[in-house]
Parts: structure tokens; C-alpha cells; sequence
């Protein structure tokens, strides 16, 4: 059963870390479309349709997909007054208690961004802009990376679990030679 | 419930699970699905999952990744730091001098950035390590690092500015005209006060001995350090103002100078830039998922009466005129610690403007002052949201204890500077009304 769970926990952080370091280079992508815009404007003098509204899609993906990753790299700021006060079995204590605020507002995310992204691809919606292209695939986005969120979430959780009852299946020490510091 | 009950419910939970050190993003995020449930059941949950697409159909919210992206660009190949051993050389002699470079550039960086989330972190990325290094007191590099990072929405172009403008249908020319005196003011004043405070106490802000001062052909030699920066903002500003690209292609035009720099430099490698890239997604991913939950905060606090509330509190306001734009003031502030932008101002303009302008005050001026509450808002403990950003770029053994405790003289000269312009209020309108 430990096993079991230790390698969930090792799954779901590699899978986030695998994703987030391909979403990453979407800034390539965002940078060379915006250029490539003003230069078709002014070389060319042949402004495009599609540049402005391609990059801001990949936005769109590229910040809702952040939320798992940034999870499992500790990059959600907080406010550490009290944490900083504890020690390490009272917070992870504290962490247990707290996680119910993070999980309504994921779940509720969830629930609703499958209903939205259903809604969606019911109709192949597009964007009804000139260019008109399917914006279903950023919508399908917010469920996927909420997920992502939620399954990291649960990860921390069972890390907290483990630290604040002294359970043998995760050690502090493993993972922090697994994340890097941001 | 009443709303003024639940608005004091639904600040109180924010606080304290906010001190219970659960992440802001999911603080702000959770309370609003928990009152959202209380106030219209669980159906109102989908306009959580709508706010999140609302928020990232933004075009203007684009330029948050790449002007990160080019910071970090720059700290990464070497152009940061030389450009910081330049103004060592020519302020290192002045107590507290390179805190006053570090003002002058968020000066011009928040010229770049209509965003007031990006060049705080940008800011953060280029000047924190560089004071740190040289013996700078935490608290007055964080404290100036936060307050001149904040100026992005004051001095134009500002994407707060563009908002104000078209929902109140002042000019935008003239928004952008009136920020930029208070915007200098602003600056002059926290520069006397980072002198006054360094003369008083050197320890805090130690100036270069002597000897590694630099003789005179050194200093001219450091200057070519500035020349690649100055070409990001010209390229950068000069689209903006040329009216070449709009401000978030303009960010686009700001990677393409810092990629510039970095071939100059020959630092430019794909181990670099992808370090840059990573680290840039941590961080923009960091703000989206805060502005994320605050426009389902804002929606949730906005569909609970809040509109409601404001013109229940207007008319128990005492002492004229006067007394109702303070008390105006002081609910943006109080605003801008936990909502966006966005919602702020669709809760509180429909009802301040008809009453400004009754009252006969000119409602550029008032624009100027909300701005600059906003952003006061913003770098206020316990909530501002440049705090937290501020916090996610900083080396681990500075805690949000020395951020908080960092800011608090800084909001005072602040303070201080909006009183300035509600006495004066020529300078907000001399310069619209000298262009107009």
C-alpha cells in the first residue's frame, strides 16, 4: 500500500514537472507570433489576423497550465508568519486543516471548467472573431490544468499526512533532493 | 445576511486563512466558492470557471510573461549587472545611492510596463541581488524595489489608466498626461526620504570606500554598460509612443533587445534561455493563478450587494465635500489589497462619478488619486498583491515578515505625496490641461 502511494506521489510530481517544462517554451511561441506580426505590419505592410489571436490562446493555456507545476515547485506564494514559527509536524498539522480551502475552490473549478469545456465541444465552438478559429481546445485547458492543480494538491496533502502522523511511505528529505529551488 | 455583515465574514476568512499560510491564490480562490454557496447556491459556482476564461481571453494580460521574460533575460546574461557596477561607480560615493539608481530605473522600467505585476518581479530579478550583494539593508532594497516596481500604473502607459478612462469617458491622452507629475513627484519624494534615512543611518545603505570608487577613465569605461538597456527602452518605448505596436507587442519588441544584448554579451544560449523560460513560467503562472482567483473574488463580492454597500457607506460619510473623497479613498485602498483592478472599479466608479462630479471636482484628478490609492493598496500588508509577487523572487531567507516590515515607511511617503496632490491639485492637471 506505501508503495503504492510513493509512487503516485513520485508520478503525479514528474508528470507536472514533464508538462510544465514543455508549456514553458510556449514563450517562444507567444514572442515569435507578436513579432512576426509587427514585422508583417510594417515590412510588408500586411497586418495578419491571426498572430494576436493565436498568441493570446496560447496564453491562455500557458497560464492555466502553470497551476500543477508551480504546486510541486513550492511557487504559490503565502504569507509565512506563522509558519515560520512551527515546527515542521505542527505545520504540516496546520498544511491538513487548510487544504480544505484549496480543494473547494479546485474542485469547484473542476466541476464547472468540465461543464464549460463540454458545453464547448458540443458545438466546436469558435471564436467568431475574423479569423474565427476553435477556441474549444483553451477551454478544455482550464479542466485539464485544474486537474493537474488537484492531483498535485493531493500530493502535498498525503506529503502533510505522512510528516504530521510520521507515516513511513514519504520522508521530508527524498523530495527535496528531487525539486530544485526556484 | 446583511452585506455589511457578510463583507465583514467574507474579509475575516480572508485574513485568517491567509495567516494560516495557505497560498493567496487558493485563499482568495476558496473563500469566494464558500460564500458563493451561502449567498446563491451551487449553481453560481460556474461564474468562478467563467471569471478564470475571462481572465485569460486578456490581450493586455500577454505582456505579463515577456516583460519577465526579458528581465530575467537580462539578469541571466551579465547586462543587469553591469549596468549596476556602472551606477556603483558614478552614486557608490552617496550613501544610499544605488537605492536612488534603483528608483530612477523602476522610474523608467515602470515607462516600459503598463502593469504594475511585472515590473515589481522584473525590478525584483535585476536589482534585489545587486543591493543584497553590496551590503544594502533588506528592508530598504525590498521597501524600494516594491514602491518604485508600483509606479508601472501610474506612470504612463498604464493599462489601470486605459480602464478609469473608458469607464468614466475622460480622455486617455489626458489620463496619461496627468500621471506623469504625480508620478515625478512621487519619485522625488521617496529619493528625499532615502536620503534623509541613509544620511541618518549609513549602516543601511553603506557607500564604496575610496579606494574602489573608480577613477574617472573607469567610470566613462562602466558607462558603455548603459547603452544595451537604454536600447531595450528605446526600442520598447519608441514603439509605444512611435504608435508602432500596441503596449503588449511592445513587450515582444523588449525580449527581441534583451535577446539583442544577450548575442552582444555571446551569452546568448539555449541553456540560458531556457532557464529564463522556466523560471519566467513560474512566475507569470504565480500571478495568473492570483489574478485568477481574484476575478472570481471580485465577481463573488460584486453579485453579494457590494455596489450597494458603497452607496449605503457615501451617504453616512461627514464633513462635505472633502470628507466624502477621502472616505472614497479610503475604500479603494481597502479595495485594491484583495480585488483586481477590474472589479474595483465596476463595483465603486458607477457609484463615486455622478458624486464627484456633483460635488464639481475634476474627475482627472480624481483618476489620478484613485490610481495612485490603488497601487498604495497593492504594496499594503497584509494582502497587497506586489507583496506577494515581490516574495516569489526573493532567495528563501528573506520572509514575508521582513517584506511586510520593509514597506511601511515607504507607504507613508506615499501617503503623504497623495495628500500633496488632493491640496494641490495642479499637479495632476497642469500638464493635461497645458496639452489639451
Amino acid at each position: 500500500m506505501s508503495v503504492m502511494i510513493a509512487a503516485f506521489m513520485r508520478g503525479v510530481t514528474r508528470l507536472n514537472d514533464l508538462i510544465g517544462r514543455w508549456v514553458a517554451l510556449l514563450i517562444f511561441a507567444m514572442f515569435a507570433f507578436l513579432l512576426l506580426e509587427v514585422g508583417f505590419r510594417y515590412l510588408f505592410n500586411s497586418p495578419t489576423v491571426w498572430t494576436n489571436e493565436l498568441t493570446q490562446m496560447l496564453f491562455g493555456i500557458y497560464a492555466v497550465m502553470s497551476g500543477g507545476y508551480i504546486m510541486a515547485h513550492r511557487g504559490h506564494v503565502n504569507v509565512d508568519l506563522l509558519h515560520s514559527h512551527l515546527k515542521p509536524r505542527k505545520r504540516a498539522a496546520l498544511d491538513i486543516v487548510t487544504s480544505s480551502v484549496f480543494f473547494i475552490f479546485t474542485l469547484a473549478l473542476l466541476w464547472f471548467g468540465i461543464d464549460m469545456a463540454r458545453e464547448s465541444m458540443a458545438s466546436w465552438e469558435t471564436s467568431y472573431s475574423a479569423w474565427n478559429p476553435p477556441i474549444w481546445p483553451v477551454k478544455l485547458a482550464i479542466p485539464i490544468g485544474t486537474a493537474l492543480l488537484v492531483l498535485q494538491g493531493l500530493v502535498k496533502l498525503l506529503e502533510d499526512i505522512a510528516v504530521a502522523f510520521n507515516l513511513s511511505y514519504y520522508t521530508p528529505e527524498e523530495s527535496r533532493s528531487e525539486g530544485d529551488q526556484l | 445576511m446583511s452585506i455589511e455583515a457578510l463583507t465583514l465574514l467574507f474579509f475575516g476568512a480572508l485574513l485568517f486563512f491567509l495567516l494560516l499560510g495557505l497560498p493567496l491564490a487558493f485563499v482568495l480562490g476558496g473563500v469566494s466558492v464558500v460564500f458563493l454557496y451561502f449567498t446563491w447556491g451551487f449553481d453560481s459556482f460556474y461564474m468562478v470557471a467563467s471569471q478564470i476564461w475571462g481572465t485569460m481571453e486578456s490581450f493586455t494580460l500577454v505582456a505579463i510573461p515577456l516583460f519577465v521574460f526579458m528581465a530575467m533575460i537580462l539578469e541571466r546574461t551579465g547586462v543587469a549587472r553591469d549596468l549596476y557596477r556602472m551606477m556603483h561607480l558614478w552614486c557608490g560615493g552617496l550613501r544610499g545611492g544605488l537605492a536612488l539608481g534603483t528608483l530612477g530605473i523602476c522610474a523608467v522600467f515602470a515607462a516600459m510596463v503598463g502593469i504594475s505585476g511585472a515590473a515589481v518581479v522584473a525590478m525584483g530579478t535585476i536589482a534585489l541581488p545587486s543591493m543584497l550583494e553590496r551590503g544594502y539593508d533588506k528592508n530598504m532594497a525590498l521597501g524600494v524595489i516594491n514602491t518604485g516596481g508600483g509606479w508601472g500604473i501610474l506612470i504612463p502607459p498604464s493599462i489601470l489608466m486605459i480602464l478609469y478612462a473608458l469607464i468614466t469617458g475622460v480622455s486617455v491622452g489626458q489620463m496619461f498626461a496627468a500621471g506623469i507629475m504625480p508620478g515625478i513627484l512621487l519619485m522625488v519624494l521617496t529619493a528625499i526620504y532615502i536620503i534623509v534615512r541613509c544620511h541618518l543611518q549609513p549602516e543601511l545603505a553603506p557607500a564604496l570606500p575610496k579606494e574602489e570608487r573608480g577613477t574617472w577613465p573607469e567610470k566613462f569605461r562602466a558607462l558603455r554598460a548603459v547603452l544595451l538597456p537604454i536600447g531595450v527602452v528605446v526600442m520598447v518605448l519608441g514603439s509605444i509612443i512611435g504608435g508602432i505596436t500596441t503596449p503588449t507587442e511592445a513587450a515582444a519588441m523588449g525580449v527581441l533587445g534583451a535577446l539583442i544584448s544577450a548575442a552582444v554579451y555571446r551569452e546568448l544560449k539555449w541553456s540560458i534561455l531556457k532557464e529564463a523560460a522556466i523560471r519566467t513560467f513560474k512566475l507569470t503562472g504565480m500571478i495568473m493563478w492570483i489574478l485568477f482567483a481574484a476575478h472570481a473574488f471580485s465577481a463573488a463580492y460584486q453579485s453579494m450587494g457590494a455596489q450597494e454597500l458603497i452607496e449605503g457607506l457615501m451617504n453616512m460619510v461627514p464633513g462635505g465635500p472633502w470628507g466624502i473623497i477621502i472616505a472614497m479613498m479610503v475604500i479603494v485602498f481597502l479595495l485594491a489589497m484583495v480585488l483586481d483592478p477590474v472589479g474595483i472599479m465596476l463595483i465603486t466608479l458607477p457609484v463615486f462619478m455622478p458624486i464627484v462630479e456633483s460635488l464639481g471636482f475634476d474627475p482627472i484628478w480624481f483618476g489620478i488619486l484613485f490610481v495612485i490609492n490603488m497601487e498604495i493598496g497593492y504594496m499594503t500588508p497584509p494582502f497587497g498583491f506586489n507583496l506577494f509577487y515581490l516574495k516569489g523572487i526573493v532567495p528563501p531567507s528573506i520572509t514575508m515578515k521582513d517584506i511586510y516590515k520593509s514597506i511601511i515607511p515607504f507607504v507613508i511617503v506615499e501617503i503623504v505625496g497623495i495628500i500633496l496632490i488632493m491640496i494641490f491639485p495642479e499637479i495632476a492637471t497642469w500638464l493635461p490641461d497645458l496639452l489639451f
